[in-house]
């Protein structure tokens, strides 16, 4: 059970939750037990059930706990199943979260959602600005993770949180793939899922850095331009991936970029092993830049990665000429792994007074 | 859009032509500026880096809509 505080109104909740540090700056919904209460029961899990344990606190998150977090963050019931999932992925010991957390990088665990949870627990957007802002579920899914790691497993800046500037994906970051406009299978389903399955995969992740590319179907070397550029961004001398030579990396392709690779004949696997092939960068670039980090390779070119299943593909965004990449940190045992977790709303309740679809907190 | 009601607030005759995508913006722009019924013509998306053939069957089968914009 968690400790109860008191507080005269909202106003004075709030300023009490921002002084003892509870929140991420902005200003929350104060988590009262009717709140919490109807959270908990959306969900159809025991309170004191325990989805994990997160560093470097090493808190335990209960349901309850995880229920107070997304209560803060803005969430209404139908999200529970994806924030639960998500808590359960960072907890995962291939996700290394104390590290993650305490690292002088900005890592920030993103969550990708694939599956029917997309619109049975959000909808969660995969379009035109599912960054943000905007989206409702995106944000606040997001936002719940956040005050979970802050709250329950203990990253406070400056004191267990090191990221020496962090980012503003640490605030929120979350985003379903667009699979409808994906010319490859959904994305979990190359992480061993099926496609009816809902799945959250989190990866820990810089911030998004966005690519241009000027496409041409008459151009025959369309696909491999787009992948050049592509692996420009996913691990130029100045990431973390080209330095350590380890962690996976995300490519986001605008549903327009995905076509060029479709009129190509590639699918999501040719993609990724062409990726991991363009990014071998040159040893004497790593000798000459990477100081503390350097290691001994004996070839005249290195692989950023150490396979293509390293870098993950998926579709979203709008349709242009941008698309993104979020290298990663790469350090830690598990160079900090993505991790998938199936999201499970067997257990999902409706919750009375919200049957009418009501959607007040 | 911006282009077109500028050259329409010109007293010139325009059509402006925007991709399905963007349909919704051109709404948005066409009310914020105060010329909500600008002539338009609405293209599939995406037209840019489709290539000459594509390119030049989409001009195909809108050039008598555009025209008939003008003539209306």
């Amino acid at each position: 059970m968690s400790e109860l505080l008191e507080a005269s109104n909202e106003e004075v909740a709030l300023e009490t939750l921002h002084e003892m540090g509870c929140t991420d700056g902005l200003p929350v919904v104060i988590p009262t037990e009717e709140r919490v209460e109807r959270l908990i029961i959306a969900t159809g899990l025991d309170p004191d059930m325990v989805l994990g344990e997160l560093g470097p606190g090493m808190g335990i998150a209960t349901v309850e706990k995880v229920a107070v977090a997304a209560v803060m963050a803005g969430c209404i019931p139908d999200y529970m199943p994806i924030v639960i999932a998500a808590v359960k992925a960072v907890a995962d010991p291939r996700f290394d979260l104390t590290e993650v957390q305490a690292t002088t990088h900005c890592t920030a665990p993103l969550i990708i959602v694939n599956g029917p949870a997309r619109f049975e627990c959000g909808p969660v957007a995969s379009g035109f600005g599912a960054l943000g802002p905007g989206h409702r579920a995106n944000a606040s899914i997001g936002r719940a993770l956040r005050l979970c790691l802050i709250n329950i497993g203990g990253g406070k800046p400056g004191v267990s949180d090191m990221a020496l500037l962090g980012h503003p994906g640490k605030f929120t970051y979350c985003l379903a793939e667009d699979e409808e406009a994906s010319p490859f299978p959904p994305m979990h389903t190359s992480l061993g899922f099926d496609a009816a399955d809902s799945a959250v995969t989190v990866l820990g992740c810089e911030a998004p850095h966005s690519v241009i590319y000027s496409d041409n179907a008459d151009d025959p070397e369309d696909a491999e331009k787009l992948l050049h550029v592509l692996s420009i961004g996913l691990a130029n001398i100045a990431t973390n991936n080209a330095i350590l030579a380890s962690g996976t990396a995300l490519v986001v392709l605008g549903p327009k970029h995905a076509s060029v690779l479709e009129r190509a004949n590639m699918n999501r696997e040719s993609v990724q092993k062409r990726l991991w092939e363009l990014t071998h960068l040159p040893t004497a670039d790593h000798n000459r830049y990477a100081g503390q980090f350097s290691r001994d390779f004996s070839d005249e070119t290195y692989s950023a990665f150490a396979e293509p299943k390293n870098i993950l593909v998926m579709v979203a965004g709008g349709s242009g000429l941008y698309s993104m990449v979020m290298p990663n940190w790469g350090g830690a045992a598990h160079a900090n792994s993505a991790v998938s977790v199936e999201v499970d709303n067997n257990f999902f309740c409706e919750v009375p007074g919200l049957a009418d679809g009501t959607r007040q907190l | 859009m911006r282009d077109g009601i500028k050259i329409a607030k010109s007293g010139m005759p325009v059509v402006s032509l925007v991709t399905e995508d963007f349909w919704p913006q051109g709404d948005f722009v066409a009310q914020s500026v105060g010329m909500p019924t600008v002539p338009r013509v609405q293209l599939p998306h995406p037209v840019a880096g489709t290539g000459e053939a594509r390119m030049q069957e989409i001009a195909n089968n809108i050039v008598e809509e555009i025209v008939d914009r003008f003539a209306a």
